[in-house]
């Protein structure tokens, strides 16, 4: 065993450890450390992927070196690896861009706490992508819904405080069906690890016995996480989560987050049930379903509303919609799609959250589309990297979202009878998001009048002002650019990471 | 059959419904202490059936004592290790809520969520 | 070989990039340029358009086998690759053509919008677009350099910075990206029913695999035409040619009218000819339903300029017009159609840049926007309106001028392709807009040379400078050239017409 292969686990604990740190420090050196690890473990996980890639398989590490059926276990793969990587990245990015926000917005001697909650979030988010065991992936689970509460509510308002609460009860109406649906699986299989519960599994499955447990059990787990990640019809605590927080929370918890859960779903799917298992079962096509409405009815509400942050929380519905409909088909086209998408849309998602942040610090705090009337102008760099978001929202080719919507058109194209569905609310919801991202971006660059813009304190920034904001915002766009035209090599390694995945 | 199946694993069948008691508070209930009794009743559910599925008519709790060592005389442990951890979560989960709640009643005197909401729209916050 | 094909399309990329940055890192901004500086820049863009036009002329005409390049992979089997074919030789040279003169013309011209530096940075980056737009060998890269043109053309629209521009470039903007994800959703089924992504004259549509799908793909090439047609003004979507054109400076017009819109036509091209194959929507309700579009194109385009007094948004009406006989020559599905389809496409750039020049010299020479204000100016400035009328000639297509021979293919082709009423309601509808095209052209000679009542008792000389007056004469020269000599021209866009059906 080489030494590369031990970073994964100390990626965990030193996130985990990082937290309490956090609490004893100041705030300063609190943010210093935080940056530090968050970069340590971007490029740890870097190189454990370079090693995944470097020996072609993946590879089991045991806690504690117990063996199989009694320790736990971390399997890592070319895909955990890469979605560690950009886990990582978008993570210290939306942190480093909201540094600003988050100084004004959150109390003094709160501060260190909200790096304790972020290194929480971190390291339950490796966790879930790297573990191997069930039972962990739960407690994880609410590990990161905890923390990701704590990252709403840090800022103190009444709204947020609602909004921490409603996220909480849904969060946990979704956990608690995913704990029944793993206790389910576990009265069924007496395992625990993934891949001897996907054995466990293949043999029920093959004498034909407990059909109906097992479509129950998948099915607790598919609603409890798409609870969990905000599907249609399950969104309605996200708006005003995603929409009050202060602006890192924002951005983290809508890229990465819900995410994380999608990522867990994956993994079940794929490697504890066993793909073609589910892609038999009908729990696929409710997921797709939900989806298509997911789409379609996200863009209609994104369009209806009147501010900036909640449009960019609407429109996040109608992306998880699209991920859901690419796990929906049930293809492994599909979940390549998916994949993409997640990443994707986690690099652009974060990008328009910062941008709209940095677009309302310069219309006198407001986020009402009305204030926002010529703020391209007020802050540039912002107005450029929120024009550049929504391009790749609505796919322009050159950024990221074209390669995910023309994956996604393959995907559906692929499938038999829901080509049609898939075509139609890909066309729909290309054309409703055409409509709400340009709208805004139209709002944005329409000149304001002189007199109106002294009235109501608008200030100007230019991108010298926030060197740390600007630097992220060029960062997100670079990114994006990199998935748009980069894109054969990363479908390259999801692909073969979902070869050793299951 | 079905019904005769009920009755055989009365046991599951009361965690089953205990769940969903749980789950209906959780979800349905506006007063937000009631929404975290369901939560409570929830979770318990849950690690009733967790419970059961490890336990072995007849046998002793898995903690040796009096040197016995044989694997026959005790129940299964992982799920009882199981719910233990369940506990720990559904403890700060509760703590978490409680915490929530206390805050919000502080500021609005009210414990019902859709109320404060409705406050909240029309201060236009 | 391919060296060539990359560099001419690069080259004025990152030029105009280069100048953009060196602009953006300049401290005072706003401070006009000096005489010298001026001269300088103007010597520059001279040098890279040129250049490129050469290069591009150059990369299209050279014989060789070996045509094609691959620049990288977007996907596994998507590559961004370019290949030059026989339209595209034919487009990439008239595009090179008009721009390289229009590109003189601003030279004078811009020296009174200012902010020439921006101007010139777009202008060369859109320049390079195009010809990788003419080149592009596959609907994947057609698409990519199509919405980049719609996004690299925009600050030539909004130049003057004024409240009422930029809300027009906006508007041309909405309008180019919803036509665009039209076009991609038909890309997306293309994607699948075609052999391949890659150009091929006459179609690459797996009949196999189409035939149950017949009514989707129909709907899908459907929502292309719309799509791709509206940089080509077609009915319904045509409302921004005349809001975006009199805000731009007249140059940005001259290309705007003559060059994008073209390249809305040869996007049309491109999908209905060598990806779908004109056998898969000839007799379909796709085929009646583009006719129709375009012929009430026709029709309200030219009535709408006749009642307009605004010289510029006339000639903006004028190209929602014309631009519509190319689709309607298209849509016939016939070669002879096609043949005059791709002839007026060519004539059409070189006219309407003529046009928009020469409302430019009354912009730049004496303010005039209004038709009304017109009169007596041939006088001012004979020349100028010697060009203008042979241009507005060969719209109308009065022979010998080169309009003529395009409508004539036009009209013949619609008689034999055998598409029903439209065979005669087609000729007859191009026969009332070219009377109305002359209705609304020809005042402006008539009164400027005879202003009657309007007359005054001495006239200045209001004819612009060379470097304005030069690139317009070229242009209607070429106007009246094509049509006395069009025989080369004929037969090469016969023998595309003939290679895809």
């Amino acid at each position: 065993m080489t030494f590369v292969q031990n970073f994964p686990f100390i990626c965990i604990i030193m996130t985990l450890f990082g937290g309490p740190l956090s609490s004893i420090l100041g705030r300063k050196k609190a943010k210093v450390l935080n940056t530090a690890i968050i970069t340590a473990v971007g490029l740890m996980n870097l190189a454990v992927l370079s090693f995944v890639i470097g020996t072609g398989e993946s590879y089991v590490y045991s806690m504690g070196h117990f063996p199989a059926p009694w320790g736990n276990e971390i399997r890592i793969g070319v895909l955990e690896a890469l979605m560690a990587v950009f886990f990582s990245v978008i993570m210290l990015l939306s942190i480093l861009g909201g540094v600003k926000e988050r100084e004004e917005q959150i109390e003094e001697s709160k501060q260190n706490l909200y790096y304790i909650m972020v290194n929480l979030l971190l390291s339950s988010l490796i966790a879930l992508i790297y573990t191997n065991d069930i039972f962990t992936a739960y407690v994880f689970v609410e590990i990161n819904t905890i923390s990701a509460c704590g990252l709403i509510m840090i800022r103190q308002n009444g709204r947020t405080i609602v909004a921490g609460t409603r996220y909480m009860i849904m969060s946990l109406l979704g956990s608690g069906m995913l704990l029944l649906g793993i206790s389910f699986l576990y009265g069924l299989t007496g395992e625990l690890l993934m891949s001897n519960i996907h054995e466990a599994v293949v043999k029920i499955v093959a004498e034909g016995r407990y059909h109906d447990p097992l479509i129950v059990s998948l099915g607790l787990m598919s609603i409890g996480l798409a609870i969990k990640s905000a599907l249609f019809p399950f969104h309605a605590w996200l708006p005003d989560a995603y929409g009050y927080s202060t602006v890192s929370s924002s951005a983290i918890l809508s890229s990465l987050v819900s995410k994380g859960y999608v990522f867990l779903l994956i993994k079940i799917f794929y490697r504890v049930i066993g793909f073609d298992i589910v892609a038999r079962s009908h729990i696929i096509d409710v997921l797709f379903v939900f989806g298509v409405m997911g789409m379609i009815m996200g863009s209609v509400s994104a369009i209806r509303q009147s501010s900036i942050s909640r449009m960019i929380a609407y429109s996040s519905v109608a992306q998880i919609g699209y991920i859901y409909m690419g796990l929906g088909l049930g293809s492994t086209v599909g979940l390549e799609a998916t994949l993409y998408h997640v990443i994707s849309h986690a690099a652009t998602k974060s990008l328009l959250f910062i941008a709209a942040s940095g677009l309302t610090e310069v219309s006198d705090d407001s986020t009402d589309f009305f204030d926002l009337t010529g703020a391209g102008y007020r802050n540039k760099l912002a107005g450029l990297a929120f024009t550049a978001g929504s391009l790749s929202m609505v796919g322009t080719p050159l950024f990221a979202g074209f390669i995910s919507k023309l994956l996604f058109a393959e995907a559906g194209i692929g499938h038999t009878y829901k080509t049609l569905p898939t075509m139609i609310a890909l066309a729909i919801s290309t054309v409703l998001n055409t409509i709400y991202f340009m709208k805004t971006v139209i709002r944005l660059y329409t000149p304001e009048r002189q007199k109106v813009e002294e009235k109501k304190h608008f200030t100007r920034i230019h991108w010298w002002n926030e060197p740390l904001k600007s630097a992220t915002l060029v960062c997100f766009i670079a990114l994006n650019l990199v998935l748009g035209l980069g894109s054969a090599r990363i479908l390259f390694l999801i692909r073969n990471g979902l070869r050793m995945f299951g | 059959m079905q019904i005769s199946g009920l009755i055989t694993n009365y046991q599951e069948a009361a965690a089953m419904i205990l769940f969903c008691i749980g789950f209906s508070n959780l979800l349905l209930q506006k007063n937000l202490i009631k929404k975290i009794i369901g939560l409570n009743i929830m979770d318990t559910a849950v690690y009733l059936f967790l419970a059961l599925k490890g336990y072995i008519e007849g046998l002793k709790a898995p903690i040796v004592v009096n040197g016995v060592q044989s694997v026959n005389a005790y129940i299964n442990p992982i799920p009882s290790g199981l719910v233990l951890t369940g506990i720990v979560v559904s403890v700060s989960v509760t703590a978490l809520m409680l915490s929530l709640t206390i805050r919000l009643y502080h500021r609005y005197h009210t414990l019902d969520l859709d109320e404060i909401s409705t406050r909240l729209e029309k201060e236009g916050l | 070989m391919s060296v060539v094909i990359l560099l001419a399309i690069f080259l004025p990329i990152i030029a105009g990039t280069v100048s953009l940055v060196q602009l953006a890192g300049k401290k005072n901004k706003d401070e006009e340029p000096s005489q010298e500086q001026l001269t300088k820049l103007h010597y520059n863009v001279a040098r890279v358009l040129l250049i490129t036009a050469a290069l591009a002329i150059f990369a299209a005409w050279r014989s060789g086998s070996e045509n094609g390049v691959t620049l990288f992979y977007l996907m596994k089997d998507i590559p961004l690759y370019f290949h030059i074919d026989d339209v595209g030789r034919l487009f990439v040279t008239f595009i090179s053509i008009v721009w390289v003169l229009a590109g003189i013309y601003s030279f004078e011209y811009m020296k009174h919008e200012g902010k020439e530096q921006r101007f010139f940075g777009f202008y060369t980056i859109v320049f390079g677009v195009l010809i990788a737009l003419c080149f592009a060998g596959n609907v994947v890269t057609l698409y990519l350099f199509y919405e980049l043109m719609s996004l690299t053309t925009v600050p030539l629209v909004l130049h003057n910075g004024s409240r009422e521009s930029i809300m027009a470039a906006l508007k041309y903007l909405f309008y180019s990206m919803c036509g665009a994800y039209m076009g991609l959703f038909g890309i997306f089924f293309l994607y699948r029913y075609c052999d391949t992504l890659n150009f091929v004259a006459g179609g690459t549509l797996n009949t196999a695999l189409a035939s149950g799908n017949t009514k989707i793909l129909l709907f899908a090439v459907f929502m292309m035409l719309v799509g791709f047609g509206v940089k080509a003004g077609m009915f319904p979507m045509h409302a921004w040619l005349p809001t975006a054109h009199p805000v731009a400076p007249s140059p940005a017009s001259a290309v705007l009218s003559g060059i994008i819109v073209k390249c809305g036509v040869l996007s049309i091209i491109r999908v209905v000819y060598y990806m779908v194959g004109a056998d898969f929507i000839r007799g379909t309700w796709v085929q009646t339903a583009w006719m129709t579009l375009t012929l009430i194109t026709v029709f309200m385009g030219s009535l709408l300029a006749f009642k307009e007094k605004i010289f510029k948004k006339r000639l903006a009406y004028s190209t929602v017009s014309q631009a519509s006989y190319i689709l309607f020559g298209l849509a016939a599905l016939q070669p002879q159609a096609m043949t005059g389809a791709l002839l007026h496409s060519v004539f059409h750039a070189f006219i309407k840049s003529a046009l928009f020049m020469t409302a430019g010299v009354f912009i730049y020479k004496c303010h005039r926007t209004r038709v009304e204000e017109l009169p007596g100016v041939g006088r001012e400035m004979p020349k100028t309106i010697w060009c203008y009328t042979f241009a507005s000639l060969a719209l109308i297509g009065i022979p010998p001028a080169s309009g003529f021979i395009s409508k004539w293919y036009l009209a013949e082709g619609a008689l034999n392709a055998g598409i029903g009423a439209y065979g005669w309601i087609g000729p007859v509808v191009l026969l009332i807009s070219a009377l109305l095209t002359a209705g609304y052209l020809l005042p402006v000679t008539i009164k400027g040379f005879f202003p009657g009542d309007a007359a005054k008792e001495s006239y200045e000389n209001l004819e612009p400078s060379r470097l304005m007056l030069v690139p317009l004469a070229i242009l209607a020269a070429l106007t009246l050239l094509l049509g006395v000599f069009p025989n080369p021209l004929i037969s090469f866009a016969g023998k595309i017409a003939a290679s895809v059906m």
